[in-house]
């Protein structure tokens, strides 16, 4: 499945790894940057100032969660592929990782134009982890270590810029004290996060792992204004369990498109793909939700409106527009088929994920609700569906470059700022790197505007609109959407990053300017081309030619 | 007084809200004090006329407004109800040698023209006491005078009127006769600006729907038919920007004026007829054949109508360079003609009245008229023709059908200049239209440019929405672009909410 050379030295790897480790639990360590998180934006902020140059350390809870799915098994989509394609095109790592890692592999909106295209993967939950947790190790000046961050440590501001304090490190959860001169926060969900079953509500930042308090403590007393959101993930289940007979089949494309200008194709046989199936609640699905209601504190809190822990950001609306939950939809939009999609979580793996059902009702309630949606009579539950709900950082307190604008050299990217999936947390995280790295050495920043990438659209409205509800990418939100398409990301962002930031290695602007060349060629060929208006009609008569300038040569 | 009659006229309208929180009698005395600087400045002007009058309006708006007031006052009391007329003196407020006495109004914001906290000073419109007290303004801390048109772009920037209304407040002000007044009146209400919100509200319906269709229909349910709807939504709009256009720039041409033009071979009386329309002796008249060599204009109020008459010289070869010149430009102006007076001899009609049809088809196509409706045909000097002659020809006319309307008059015995009067008023009614009725009409050249970018747009979408959806929703957005700017409103977050509005969308 995977390229040969990356098993081959795994191993090694592992072990690099490990000593790497030893003799880091001595206070007072240095860095240049701190990441603190290991998920999507986490792995893209530490990977990109390491590109740049800068000493790097990723503190993560646990170790083996960096890289982890938490939620879909999937990349990208109609707006969030653009972004995996942009953080690509600064050489970032999600997309070479989905195109190794990715078991089912579909381009959206073939039909509707190129500059809407949605690149979109399923990719194998467990090889995308250790795919991630392998190029970590093996990227240079890149250290990581397992410890919770407790608080910020912070000291009078640099006059020469604005704000009102500087960050000098994190003290970790043993007490010690590890120096950095830029600090990016990418904690997730995990900001005083808590699980919802039901009415009963547990402090974790995803099943089973503790949430981060001290942090969310330490960043109230600097003065950041914080807000309360919740998502929330559907149950797990198992494979055999499903009847699929029955079901809507979807496949893979015959031919993948990769994510990543660097491949020219994905790892996995086109014919291997794993297959998708598609299936519709039943109005047995709206009754179940009706009945348990009481029984289901998220749901309605959803319908008073997202609380705030401090004072509300902006009036906020009675609900977040996009449904977040199987509940929301049908009590929303009641008498309808809503889709559910039955994903395949891996190669190896025996679960199920059904995209469309994420739910926060008692588990006997999810059971019973399973029952109603046809192929999934029999469905057997491995993991129930839960919310959780987290504090976020009003993101109007950032600047562009997505430093905060009180305490200078820390950065936030993430879910931290209000966003919602892996691909908005990428885009943030590398944004975050390479800016965390430039501010180490003095250099000016280096940020996208509207005009220019999906990832300028996504800071610009979080940085200058800030969000009520978790901030998710459309192509619609671009006003520049025909140009920002998703196969010219690496001509519009990889030369000016390369030349910038320094935060691009070679190969990757060697292949830019080896498409932008190929480019030109190809473009002044059909430029050379040039027939009458009749010639082209003989030539291509399936074509419609306009006759109102016939007779130009064209 | 003018800008109290408009103000006056606003709350009629309804414009302003009128439920304002009561400020109770007087404003707590620390609003006299200093305002904060950075808050943006306080501006002054003239508001009334110039010259000496009986009574001129100084207007003030902005933060420190109650502190001028104070100032120029020095009331004990505080501030004046809001909105109510106080006699008080006013006097320098460094000297405090008294300037006037006048009336003070108080208009605190946001229930005010610009929005912000505003004052105005109604004075004696003497030049010394307007300077005098314009210079007592001035060495105010934060005040400053106003720019041209500066306290209608705050009420812009407060959204108290969209671009629409701007217009119509500044037709109105430059209104002349009544038909202006009340066009523009209406369109200060904000009919023309409603008429294009509701086709921006459609046409942002139609984007959010093409918008769902392209971000959500492969992941989540869009109802089959979205497209459907995108489209007829769009021709439903095609349409009705198409006849709003079309409507024979009734609007544009009440508010700049109606073109007429005299027109007709030399010597026909063309200048004793605008003498005639005129009542005064505007053009010079003689007997000989070519006397008006250039184009004479005078602006008429006809029956509530503005019109631009022009008398020019008569059509005839000629080897007279300086008369060539003027035939040259009759022409021009024949181009130009909303409305043409074709001039004849009833004499020489007479004289040709074997091949009459011929003469007159023919004369009219030499004056390029196009259209019946554009043209008068005019026959002067009817007191040289005997009753049956007259009568004989009046017959010959009445076969023809295609004519335009003919009025039989002598600008010498004044005779049928009522009729035809009466003939031009009817045809100028049917150019500009009655500006109270129906469709609120297309005032301006700009937005009339606007829609057809619009329109323009629109057909882009249709040229692309089977080939790639992106281009076609690229024409919708900028058609919705081109009418936001002649309201001064464009919206993108409204898209995205109505997606959310019409459409279940997941995670």
């Amino acid at each position: 499945m995977l390229p040969r050379r990356f098993c081959h030295c795994h191993r090694a790897r592992l072990q690099f790894l490990s000593t790497r480790l030893i003799g880091q639990n001595v206070s007072g360590d240095q860095y240049d940057v701190i990441v603190v998180g290991g998920g999507h934006a986490g792995t893209e902020a530490a990977a990109a100032a390491a590109r740049g140059g800068a000493q790097t350390l990723l503190v993560t809870q646990k170790l083996s969660t960096i890289g982890t799915l938490s939620c879909n098994p999937s990349f990208g989509g109609i707006g969030k592929g653009h972004l995996v394609r942009e953080v690509d095109a600064l050489d970032g790592l999600c997309g070479r990782l989905c195109d190794q890692t990715g078991i089912h592999f579909k381009v959206l909106n073939r039909s509707k134009g190129p500059a809407v295209w949605g690149l979109r993967a399923q990719v194998d939950r467990l090889l995308y982890r250790s795919a991630m947790q392998r190029e970590v190790c093996a990227t240079a000046l890149l250290n990581v270590r397992e410890a919770s961050v407790e608080d910020l440590m912070v000291e009078d501001p640099d006059a020469s810029r604005p704000g009102l304090a500087r960050v000098t490190g994190v003290r970790l959860g043993d007490g010690a004290i590890v120096l950095g001169r830029a600090v990016i926060l990418t904690t997730g969900t995990f900001l005083s996060g808590s699980l919802k079953f039901g009415t009963s509500s547990v402090p974790g930042g995803r099943l089973g792992e503790a949430p981060s308090v001290g942090l969310s403590l330490s960043l109230s007393e600097l003065g950041f204004t914080k807000g309360r959101l919740k998502t929330g993930t559907p149950p797990r289940i198992r494979k055999e369990s499903v009847n699929f007979d029955k079901l809507e089949v979807h496949h893979g494309d015959e031919r993948p498109v990769p994510f990543s200008f660097m491949n020219a194709e994905v790892a996995i046989e086109p014919s291997q793909q794993l297959l998708c199936h598609l299936t519709y609640t039943t109005p047995g699905v709206e009754d179940v939700v009706r009945d348990t209601l009481a029984a289901n504190d998220h749901v309605q809190q959803d319908t008073k409106g997202p609380r705030s822990l401090h004072l509300a950001v902006r009036p906020s609306r009675a609900q977040y527009r996009y449904c977040p939950s199987i509940e929301s939809k049908v009590l929303r939009f009641p008498g309808r088929a809503h889709q559910v999609w039955l994903e395949p979580e891996g190669l190896n793996s025996e679960l199920i994920y059904p995209q469309g059902l994420s739910m926060t009702m008692p588990v006997e309630a999810q059971v019973a609700l399973l029952r109603h949606i046809p192929g999934l009579e029999a469905a057997d539950i491995a993991a129930a569906g839960y919310g959780v709900q987290y504090d976020y950082l009003d993101p109007r307190q950032l600047h562009p470059t997505l430093e905060t604008r009180k305490v200078q050299g820390l950065f936030m990217a993430g879910q931290i700022n209000g966003t919602t999936g892996y691909e908005e947390a990428a885009a943030q995280g590398i944004v975050a790197g390479i800016n965390a790295f430039l501010h180490t050495r003095s250099l000016p920043p280096f940020t996208i505007s509207r005009t220019e990438g999906y990832i300028g659209v996504l800071i610009d409205d979080l940085t200058s609109l800030g969000v009520t509800e978790p901030y998710r990418m459309f192509t619609s939100r671009a006003e520049f959407r025909t140009i920002l398409r998703p196969d010219n990301a690496d001509q519009r962002l990889t030369e000016r990053a390369y030349h910038q930031t320094g935060c691009i290695s070679g190969a990757r602007v060697v292949t830019a300017r080896h498409i932008a060349s190929r480019l030109s060629e190809g473009i002044s060929l059909l430029k050379s081309l040039c027939l009458s208006s009749y010639r082209w009609k003989q030539l291509l008569p399936e074509v419609g030619i306009s006759q109102e300038r016939s007779g130009h040569m064209r | 007084m003018l800008w109290k009659r408009i103000s006056k006229l606003r709350t009629v309208l309804g414009v302003l809200n009128r439920k304002v929180p009561s400020y109770g009698r007087f404003k707590p005395r620390h609003f006299c004090s200093v305002p904060p600087v950075g808050q943006g400045h306080t501006i002054f002007a003239l508001s009334s006329g110039r010259g000496k009058c009986g009574v001129a309006v100084i207007r003030v708006s902005g933060p420190a407004s109650a502190f001028c007031l104070c100032q120029l006052t020095r009331m004990k009391q505080g501030l004046p109800p809001p909105r109510t007329a106080v006699l008080h003196s006013i006097s320098d407020p460094n000297s405090g040698e008294l300037l006037d006495r006048g009336l003070l109004l108080w208009f605190p914001g946001p229930q005010s023209f610009t929005g912000e906290d505003c004052a105005e000073f109604h004075v004696h419109g003497g030049p010394a006491v307007i300077s005098a007290i314009l210079q007592a303004l001035g060495s105010l801390p934060g005040l400053r005078p106003a720019e041209a048109g500066e306290f209608t772009r705050r009420a812009f920037q407060a959204g108290k009127l969209d671009l629409t209304e701007v217009e119509g407040l500044g037709d109105l002000i430059h209104a002349e006769t009544e038909a202006q007044r009340r066009q523009a009146l209406r369109q200060m209400a904000g009919d023309l600006g409603h008429l294009y919100q509701t086709w921006s509200h459609t046409l942002t319906r139609a984007l959010a729907h093409l918008e769902a269709f392209i971000d959500f229909s492969e992941e989540e349910n869009i109802e089959d038919g979205v497209l459907n709807q995108v489209d007829n939504f769009v021709r439903q709009l095609q349409m009705e920007i198409h006849s709003h256009l079309h409507d024979n720039r009734r609007g544009e041409r009440l508010r700049s004026g109606v073109h007429v033009v005299i027109a007709g071979e030399a010597n026909a009386g063309k200048s004793s007829l605008l003498n005639a329309i005129c009542q005064r002796p505007a053009a010079i008249v003689s007997p000989i054949a070519g006397t008006t060599r250039d184009v004479v204009e005078t602006a008429l109020d006809i029956g509530g109508f503005p019109v631009l008459l022009s008398d020019t010289a008569g059509l005839r070869d000629t080897h007279d360079i300086i008369e060539k010149e003027g035939v040259r430009r009759t022409r021009e102006r024949l181009e130009q003609a909303d409305l043409t007076v074709a001039l004849l001899d009833v004499v020489g009609l007479l004289e040709a009245s074997n091949k009459l049809t011929h003469l007159l088809f023919s004369f009219l196509e030499d004056l390029n008229v196009r259209q019946k409706q554009q043209c008068i045909l005019v026959l002067n000097k009817i007191d040289l023709l005997h009753k049956k002659e007259l009568n004989d020809l009046h017959c010959a006319l009445k076969k023809e059908e295609d004519l335009p309307t003919v009025c039989w008059l002598s600008c010498k015995t004044g005779s049928g200049i009522e009729e035809f009067l009466r003939v031009l008023r009817a045809e100028l009614e049917i150019l500009c239209g009655n500006p109270l009725l129906g469709m609120p009409s297309l005032t301006q050249a700009r937005h009339r440019s606007h829609l057809h970018k619009c329109l323009e747009a629109l057909g882009l979408y249709e040229y692309y929405k089977r080939a790639d959806m992106a281009l076609a929703a690229e024409g919708l957005r900028s058609a919705l672009a081109s009418l936001g700017r002649i309201t001064g409103k464009v919206g993108a977050e409204e898209i995205l909410n109505l997606i959310f509005r019409d459409f279940c969308i997941g995670k």
